[in-house]
């Protein structure tokens, strides 16, 4: 079984700036994403990856520029193509994989991925445990897991790899390169090498 | 349904972890055994305090799980995912205010019953109260919400939601327990008094969810 298609949408990133508190973070930056490509964001502690990523899932307004998704701004476009994973897993201590799971894809409307998605993931033999129980990198790839099932074009993740082990990290590059493969963007701020083939970097400065 | 799911869960995890009804309920029936010790045991007076105290003593135990509301979901990174779901933040928030509602303040209106008979009312009178305890709770849970959807995240979020929350509680407050006081004196504006409870439930209830989107949003941004 397969996940069901969605259209691919490029995102252009124009002659942005953001703020964080009143404090100027980046500024001037201008980029594309076509579908199919993946993203690295590297950068200094504090340069404002986090905010960057933050502002491309819409929920935080430029201070100029703008940023789109196909003709569309983020704000508004955001929620029906944008997965967000941040340094929070979003997990539930006294949830389960599978339960946490089961519930985002009932809200995405993909109950029946979710053997795939946690097979994808390694979590077949965790899937019962509550999370309260998990190690960091069984979170996170419970947390991964829960972007698949999304089935959401643009991916954008926060540190994806940081707690995860040598087998997590070539889960999650399979998953991307699956992803890409589908048309999809991946976009990651990391501060390790992710060995993903072929994925551009940027690098962020203030 | 999407919806129903967020409702589920919300009342799931209120068992899984809250321990359901159990908190708010031990937190009323506790007050409520305090109350005399602190008022003074005459018949007459706690007879004329009962519906206050029950009252204030439901207002309470609706607070107390208030915190965790929303607090929970801005520490975890649920909040984000839930930005992202496509679903607007008014509907996600109704259906996370009814379902921890649902799953954890239905023994109130019981409780204040057996309160209320306990203080010295009337049967007639403690059905009252508790008829109108009950048309308050969604109104009192959903101002509750605005509060902790204010106080989520924040530090001292207990102080904004002790600001936020009392002052939005009053009419319910005069309404409910003015219900309970009239029906002690066989007065007929005990059912009008009940009405209005309704009616300015039914107000907090439709309103809530737009303040407790705008001020999610807010803290997401």
């Amino acid at each position: 079984m397969t996940f069901p298609d969605f259209h691919p949408t490029p995102l252009t990133v124009s002659d942005l700036s953001l703020e964080r508190g009143g404090i100027p973070l980046i500024s001037g930056l201008s980029l594309r994403v076509e579908p199919g490509e993946a993203l690295v964001l590297l950068g200094r502690n504090g340069v404002g990856k986090t905010t960057f990523l933050r502002a491309l899932s819409g929920v935080l307004r430029p201070a100029s520029g703008d940023i789109r998704y196909g003709d569309t701004p983020a704000i508004k476009a955001a929620p029906a193509v944008c997965t967000f994973l941040g340094h929070d897993n979003a997990l539930k201590p006294d949830e389960s994989p599978r339960q946490s799971l089961a519930f985002w894809a009932e809200l995405s409307g993909m109950t029946e991925m979710i053997p795939k998605a946690m097979n994808a993931m390694g979590l077949k033999a965790l899937a019962d445990r509550p999370s309260r129980r998990l190690s960091q990198g069984q979170k996170r790839r419970s947390a991964l897991a829960r972007v698949l099932v999304q089935n959401r074009p643009v991916w954008l993740l926060d540190e994806p790899a940081a707690p995860l082990d040598g087998d997590g990290r070539e889960k999650l590059a399979a998953a991307v390169t699956a992803h890409r493969a589908r048309g999809g963007l991946v976009i990651a701020a990391t501060h390790q090498a992710l060995e993903w083939p072929d994925a551009r970097v940027q690098e962020l400065t203030r | 349904m999407r919806v129903g799911a967020i409702f589920l869960r919300e009342a799931r995890l209120a068992f899984a972890g809250g321990g359901g009804p159990a908190a708010p309920a031990a937190f009323f029936i506790a007050s409520l055994t305090l109350a005399p010790l602190a008022i003074g045991q005459s018949p007459a007076t706690l007879q004329a305090a009962g519906p206050g105290v029950i009252c204030f003593a439901a207002l309470l135990a609706v607070l107390q799980g208030a915190e965790k509301l929303f607090g929970e979901d801005v520490a975890d990174g649920t909040l984000e995912a839930y930005g992202l779901s496509g679903i607007p933040l008014s509907v996600v928030a109704v259906a996370k205010v009814l379902g921890s509602s649902v799953a954890t303040l239905w023994p109130l209106p019981l409780v204040g019953l057996g309160g209320g008979v306990a203080f010295g009312l009337s049967v007639e009178a403690a059905g009252m109260l508790a008829l109108a305890l009950a048309a308050a709770i969604p109104g009192l849970a959903f101002l509750v919400a605005i509060a902790a959807a204010l106080s989520a995240g924040a530090r001292r979020g207990g102080l904004v939601i002790a600001l936020v929350a009392a002052p939005l509680a009053i009419p319910l407050m005069v309404f409910t327990a003015s219900a309970g006081r009239a029906a002690m004196i066989g007065d007929a504006a005990a059912g009008a008094n009940l009405l209005l409870t309704c009616a300015v439930s039914l107000f907090l209830t439709a309103l809530s969810p737009f303040a407790i989107s705008a001020a999610l949003k807010a803290r997401l941004e």
